[in-house]
């Protein structure tokens, strides 16, 4: 199995050569959603505090969730949603390898790359600016590592099974549109959850969206400590037991159900 | 020898929602969807022995994919039974999909920014060939479909017939012993498609392969295959040898002439149908069984240079087969 994965991110990354603008542009891309977020923040924060973040924190929140998102994006949904509809799953079901394994490669290949990139961004601005620098936390960085992975894991179960939807619906990325757009405000993508209205954060705590990005987020900065990291690692896992059950459901169904369109 | 494909019963229906034009129906199929059965394919039989290359023909529509896909495992049959290389296609897992190969004409698996070696390369990852086998099947691959000068070159910069080559090369690196090929020849000019025969038989030949192809060119079945089952609206119509077709189907045999001075076509039309007249080549059709007393009547008759006798053409023969069955003709 390693064999096949080293070929299929080798590949993966030799497609990403043919295209290196808009590896740039991708790059801008995840930059410049949570700068423009920090940028609001810095604002509004002043010289003062708001829900106990001051300027230096909102810095080192959103160059953490810059970071954190492009190790645990996934934009299975959207492959998926082409390889059903367009019939280019066909070739994939008669290949004694599970589309998953291609979809988690092609993930390991863009997340490395990316992050990759914005470590390298974020290590330069941490040397002129040192409200982004972290502590040196070994164990700290170990539990978000961990927390990471769990987090990737389950966006990648929720981006796959929403694209396995299109064996039902050709609306599959419209659904996942919407769930980015809610995700935008639950997952701590906007804002700190701290900074959310009480109601929201109500609504948030009982969702799967905290354990996407503000938990690893808040792990690595320092914010979560105690409790709040028992209890962020138990909501990824239920969370992450979650969707991979509704990943099986989906398969199994939508694979009997498949109209193989195209081809 | 137990038979490579078999096919019991074969059935596949698709529910298929049904929705009326105009905002109205788009709401009621919205709130109240209706279906209604389409059956792709009906109560299928057939067996098909090893080595053998089949046609697979029938118009659009008629099931031929939908046969395939039961066959490759990729559509559950709705009733019937189906064995491929002894295992049943749907669960036949990694094993099964090791023995075989599908080709699905206006759907390849190169990767489109790469040059074809690197999906050769994949595949042999995913299909855990060694490194000697794959560069000796590589060689091989590379000899019968003349791939030397296209294998560096990304796929996005080859013709259809380049890519295709490299498609079957893709596909039969693990070098399965059943082929299933849904138009590999499709939209391929002459040559392209005749190399695409000529490796077929070749590697049929070479190892033993099952081949079941479907193909809209009649001469990619007059070529390679010895046997074709013909289906339409999802049942099968004929199962058998080619020439045993056009002898079932055609009731007529074609007379062509060549001539010498002085005949008319009123003359010729005293011995049959006139399909064609250009001085000095015509042709007659005349009942299938009266094309020897015919022929003989007509060099007695007539200055005739040359004479032969054929089988109408099989794309005619075919489209006859299509439209009115294959039984009733018998």
């Amino acid at each position: 199995m390693i064999r096949r994965y080293v070929a299929l991110i080798r590949n993966a990354w030799l497609v990403d050569l043919q295209y290196r603008a808009s590896i740039v542009l991708w790059l801008l891309w995840g930059v410049t959603e949570p700068a423009v977020a920090l940028g609001i923040w810095w604002g509004i924060a002043g010289d003062g505090q708001v829900a106990g973040y001051a300027r230096a924190d909102f810095a080192r929140y959103f160059f953490a969730l810059m970071l954190v998102n492009q190790l645990t994006i996934a934009w299975d949904s959207w492959y998926l949603d082409g390889w059903i509809r367009e019939g280019e799953l066909n070739f994939r079901l008669a290949r004694p390898l599970h589309p998953a394994h291609e979809a988690v490669a092609e993930n390991i290949a863009y997340k490395a790359r990316t992050a990759g990139m914005i470590l390298v961004v974020w290590l330069v601005v941490s040397l002129v600016w040192p409200a982004v620098r972290l502590p040196v936390a070994p164990g700290r960085w170990a539990l978000t590592a961990a927390a990471v992975l769990l987090a990737a894991a389950m966006r990648f179960f929720i981006s796959f099974t929403t694209g396995l939807l299109a064996f039902w619906t050709t609306r599959a990325t419209a659904i996942m549109e919407l769930h980015a757009g809610v995700s935008l405000f639950l997952s701590g993508r906007l804002a700190p959850l701290a900074l959310l209205p009480p109601a929201v954060a109500g609504v948030a705590a009982l969702s799967w969206f905290p354990y996407m990005l503000a938990f690893p987020v808040e792990l690595l900065t320092g914010a979560a400590q105690g409790p709040a990291v028992v209890q962020g690692f138990a909501g990824q896992l239920v969370w992450l037991g979650v969707w991979i059950a509704a990943y099986h459901v989906t398969w199994t169904r939508g694979l009997r159900r498949y109209g193989a369109v195209g081809g | 020898m137990a038979p490579a494909i078999t096919a019991d019963g074969l059935s596949k229906t698709f529910k298929v929602k049904v929705r009326d034009p105009g905002l109205k129906g788009a709401l009621q199929a919205l709130l109240k969807p209706r279906y209604r059965d389409v059956h792709a394919v009906r109560d299928v039989t057939f067996a098909i022995e090893p080595g053998e290359i089949v046609g697979f023909l029938g118009p659009n529509g008629a099931g031929k994919t939908t046969t395939l896909k039961m066959l490759a495992g990729l559509l559950y049959p709705t009733s019937g039974r189906v064995a491929v290389a002894g295992f049943a296609p749907w669960g036949g897992g990694p094993a099964f999909k090791r023995r075989i190969a599908l080709v699905l004409g206006n759907r390849q698996q190169l990767v489109w920014d790469l040059p074809p070696e690197e999906t050769f390369q994949l595949n042999r990852a995913i299909y855990d060939i060694a490194e000697p086998d794959y560069r000796e099947r590589l060689a091989e691959l590379v000899a019968l479909l003349e791939l030397g000068d296209l294998l560096d070159k990304p796929v996005r910069q080859l013709s259809l017939g380049e890519r295709m080559k490299c498609e079957l090369a893709a596909a039969l690196l693990h070098r399965p012993p059943i082929l299933f090929l849904d138009e590999p020849t499709l939209g391929l000019d002459v040559t392209a498609q005749e190399a695409i025969r000529r490796f077929l038989t070749q590697y049929r030949d070479r190892h033993g392969a099952t081949v079941l192809l479907t193909s809209h060119y009649m001469q990619d079945v007059t070529a390679l295959a010895s046997r074709v089952l013909i289906i339409n609206r999802g049942r099968l119509l004929y199962d058998g040898a080619l020439a045993a077709l056009v002898a079932r189907i055609a009731r007529t045999k074609r007379i062509e002439l060549v001539l010498a001075d002085g005949v008319t076509a009123e003359a010729l039309a005293a011995f049959g149908a006139v399909k064609e007249f250009r001085f000095p080549n015509a042709v007659l059709e005349v009942p299938r069984e009266d094309a020897a007393a015919t022929s003989a009547r007509l060099l007695a008759a007539l200055p005739v240079a040359d004479l032969s006798i054929e089988d109408p053409p099989i794309e005619d023969v075919i489209r006859v087969a299509f439209a009115r069955g294959v039984e009733e003709n018998e």
